[in-house]
């Protein structure tokens, strides 16, 4: 579990992996309500020039800050996040990312760090950068 | 050259003429920059928020909590629309923030999020959506636009829960 004392900037985060599988694919879709064939119709995203479906923008996104959030633990406010989506990844992509503390600042009782992530795929190809601001509550 | 988003654009990267159904996309959509709309999104049901978990690989938080993408992820929040009113590439208005882009495809390109307070199953949410910018490039693929769409969610007493901003690619 990481705690305030822990965080300090070059801290780097656990590599975190998601296989992004097809069913995970629907099922995200499905649950966003998102009829987007790219995401689910193999011959219609070969139509529009992609190996096969498409892993949702929003997907990526949660993958970036899964990784966070399993880091940081449960003591541990998320402040603020993104991400932007630079390069595609499809069903059967294994979804790997990284990242490191930046910036730590001590407030009035409580510590925020700055955290640099990077998601890439099997092959080492960037998918997305990312950002997240996170707070503990400061030690005794 | 590489903008801030990451578009490929040639020369300074903006254009006012262009692609024709990307123009007309361009001029509706200025007409809608600053405008808010409000929307009730009503409940948050508890099943949707677990699922949204499962789904995402996400540890189910505490206390009921929401994930914290979970809001800004959804697409559609009404139960439509039918599916003969999808476009070809099975995307509805609802699921492209309400707005007017017929004959257009749009793609996530990524979202800044700031959340004020916690979001919680059973909890009333609003969401005020503005269009705040679009600007007409030059890429790789064609002319596209980069849409910025700025979604405040709201509790039942209008005290903001999560700021997303959000970019789209049109083209």
């Amino acid at each position: 579990m990481t705690v305030a004392t822990d965080v300090v900037p070059g801290v780097a985060l656990p590599p975190y992996r998601l296989r992004a599988s097809t069913v995970r694919l629907f099922r995200f879709s499905a649950v966003t309500w998102n009829a987007h064939r790219i995401h689910y119709d193999a011959a219609y995203a070969r139509s529009e020039g992609y190996p096969d479906v498409l892993v949702q923008s929003h997907l990526h996104g949660c993958v970036l800050l899964n990784a966070v959030l399993a880091w940081a633990g449960p003591d541990a406010t998320l402040r603020a996040f993104g991400w932007r989506n630079r390069g595609i990844a499809v069903a059967g992509d294994e979804l790997v990312v990284t990242g490191e503390v930046v910036a730590v600042r001590d407030a009035p009782g409580e510590c925020v760090a700055k955290l640099r992530l990077e998601e890439r795929d099997q092959r080492g190809e960037l998918c997305a950068p990312g950002h997240a601001t996170v707070a503990w509550p400061a030690g005794p | 050259m590489t903008d801030g988003d990451g578009i490929t654009t040639g020369g300074d990267g903006v254009r006012t003429g262009g692609d024709g159904a990307i123009a007309a996309a361009a001029r509706r959509l200025a007409a809608e920059t600053g405008v808010t709309r409000r929307r009730d999104l009503g409940s948050l049901a508890a099943r949707d928020l677990e699922r949204f978990a499962l789904a995402s690989g996400s540890a189910l938080p505490p206390d009921g909590q929401a994930p914290p993408l979970y809001l800004s992820s959804v697409m559609g929040w009404s139960p439509g629309p039918p599916e003969a009113e999808l476009r070809p590439d099975g995307s509805g208005t609802d699921e492209t923030r309400g707005l007017p882009l017929e004959g257009l495809r749009l793609m996530g390109a990524g979202q800044d999020l700031e959340f004020h307070r916690p979001v919680r199953a059973g909890d009333h949410v609003v969401e005020h959506t503005t269009l705040t910018d679009v600007r007409h490039k030059a890429g790789r693929s064609g002319d596209l636009l980069v849409l910025r769409v700025r979604r405040v969610f709201a509790d039942g007493s209008d005290r903001p829960l999560v700021t997303c901003d959000e970019t789209f690619i049109a083209r």
